[in-house]
């Protein structure tokens, strides 16, 4: 039992726990839409493109949510201003911002003298120093953002079924599509400091994922995906403090195992269940 | 019976390429209406533009009295491409429920009637006993069965139906015609697009498209030797030739919107 309880005895270790319990859980269910769109790439590209914007924050002494509010911004405006100039296709654009804002953001932290540090603490996350201040902060966006993917069920559901069906049914797609930007936004702002920019993507796509193998509906697949990525901060942690691995690249990697362990059950499952039919 | 849809020298162009030049047509109500014309010829364009979805870029474009955009609650449009990501868990009953969608909003609970009317185009299309399959656990077939339940299950007056019988199974092309008959019967009209021309030539009203409309009117009229080797750019037939005309099939992908 002690096993189990060690890990979370102190403050820090609670708040580390609730920190990324709240990031697990909104990811979850902003990164099942996110997966159902197949817009994965985009989220891998999000999450590094607000890195200069925390960056700046940190050079000049401003709020870091700010920042990594800013720079999610001119990230989405400029991928739809190459998109809307150019004929080349939006992974293109993606991509080209991708890369420019992560270097951007090395860029800027590079001018500090504890560079390394600082770019640790952004691309990895800081999960055993967060606040009471960051927790609730984290909670507010936890609560907007479960609520507003909930209130925007049937424009997001018919958005990710079929774009013209979604502005046929008076669902007007192109506002939840930026609806669901914001959402993102929102998810990645409030747990890039539990998980870092770099691994919140983990939990982004990888509870959603794992849950898309076993859920026959899409509020099963948030709900599986919330719990997924609740047991992942928790046995990250948990394994961290035992094997003195880094906490939340630790809680990063148990969702993609769990999708390879969930992958491997169901297709053998899948097998036996063909083998019993064809000898019936 | 008046006319649901009228075009006047209508213009309909996609990106910087004209799909339909000055074109007039029109669409009586309560009847089954072919669009028929080679691959690239506008058949899905003209569909598109009826529903709102694409802006004409002159002329007159009047969809049961009102712009189409202003129309759009009273059509349902059954698309050509439906493509449902992989891996979406959405039931065949959660398809076909999305179409009371329109009258529900974001909160809106379903009504008694708003479930009869899923549970009844279900059974129209003999799909009730897959109501709990996924999607991507269904063949072609009964994948636009579906599609179709969900356009009929949507408040419409009009039918939209972008090459539905194209290259389904006997039974979804049974199921389907039967719908195609049936919804005029109910007093709505329907739209079809096709590339066969006895489904053409069985309809009540034709529209022969190849880049503008060539011919509408009965399909006797319409689907002429002459039109025809116009549309189809066969060049000229002997008149004993034409009774064995063969037009074109297959699907092609230029035909799509996208």
């Amino acid at each position: 039992m002690e096993w189990f309880l060690d890990p979370f005895a102190l403050g820090f270790q609670q708040r580390a726990l609730a920190g990324g319990i709240l990031a697990g859980v909104m990811t979850a269910v902003v990164g099942t839409w996110l997966v159902l769109r197949g817009m994965s790439f985009f989220g891998d590209a999000f999450v590094h493109g607000i890195v200069p914007g925390v960056a700046a924050a940190v050079v000049f002494d401003i709020n870091p949510l700010i920042g990594a509010a800013a720079a999610a911004l001119v990230m989405v405006l400029a991928i739809e201003l190459v998109n809307r100039q150019t004929v080349l296709s939006e992974d293109t654009s993606i991509g080209l911002l991708f890369v420019g804002m992560l270097a951007l953001g090395v860029v800027i932290i590079s001018r500090l003298d504890s560079y390394s540090g600082s770019l640790t603490t952004i691309l990895f996350g800081d999960a055993l120093g967060v606040t009471a201040q960051d927790l609730i902060t984290q909670a507010i966006l936890a609560l907007i953002v479960i609520s507003a993917a909930t209130l925007l069920y049937r424009p997001l559901l018919a958005l990710s079924f079929n774009q013209e069906k979604a502005q046929l049914w008076g669902l007007k797609p192109q506002r939840a599509h930026a609806a669901l930007l914001v959402l993102i936004a929102a998810a990645v702002i409030g747990s890039y400091q539990s998980v870092g920019t770099l691994l919140v993507f983990g939990l982004l796509v990888g509870p959603p994922a794992t849950a898309a193998l076993i859920s026959r509906t899409v509020p099963r697949m948030m709900l599986t995906a919330a719990l997924i990525a609740v047991f992942s901060v928790w046995a990250g942690l948990t394994l961290s403090f035992h094997f003195n691995t880094a906490g939340s690249a630790t809680m990063a990697i148990v969702p993609v195992v769990l999708f390879f362990i969930v992958l491997t059950i169901t297709k053998l499952r899948s097998k036996r269940r063909e083998m019993v039919e064809s000898r019936g | 019976m008046a006319d649901v849809v009228t075009a006047e020298g209508v213009v309909i162009t996609r990106g910087s390429r004209v799909a339909i030049s000055a074109s007039d047509f029109s669409i009586p109500a309560g009847k089954i209406t072919a669009i028929i014309g080679p691959n690239g010829s506008g058949k899905s364009t003209i569909l598109h533009a009826i529903a709102g979805l694409l802006s004409i870029s002159s002329g007159n474009l009047s969809v049961f009295n009102n712009t189409p955009l202003l129309s759009q609650s009273q059509i349902s449009y059954v698309l050509q491409y439906t493509t449902v990501p992989a891996g979406t868990p959405l039931t065949v009953m959660e398809a076909v429920a999305m179409a009371r969608y329109p009258g529900l909003g974001l909160f809106g609970r379903p009504s008694k009637e708003d479930k009869n009317r899923v549970l009844s185009a279900m059974a129209r299309l003999e799909i009730s006993h897959l109501a709990k399959r996924h999607l991507t656990e269904l063949s072609g077939g009964q994948r636009q069965r579906v599609y179709v339940a969900q356009g009929i299950a949507q408040d419409h007056a009009m039918l939209l139906l972008d090459e539905p019988l194209t290259g389904l199974d006997i039974n979804s092309a049974k199921a389907i015609d039967s719908i195609i008959h049936d919804e005029p019967v109910r007093g709505c009209s329907v739209v079809l697009t096709t590339h066969d021309l006895e489904e053409a030539r069985a309809a009540d009203h034709v529209i022969l498209t190849a880049g503008r409309v060539v011919g509408c009117g009965k399909p006797a009229d319409v689907l002429t030797t002459e039109n025809l080797t116009n549309a189809y750019g066969l060049g000229s037939l002997h008149e004993h030739e034409t009774t064995d005309l063969i037009l074109p099939t297959e699907h092609h992908l230029d035909d799509h919107p996208h």
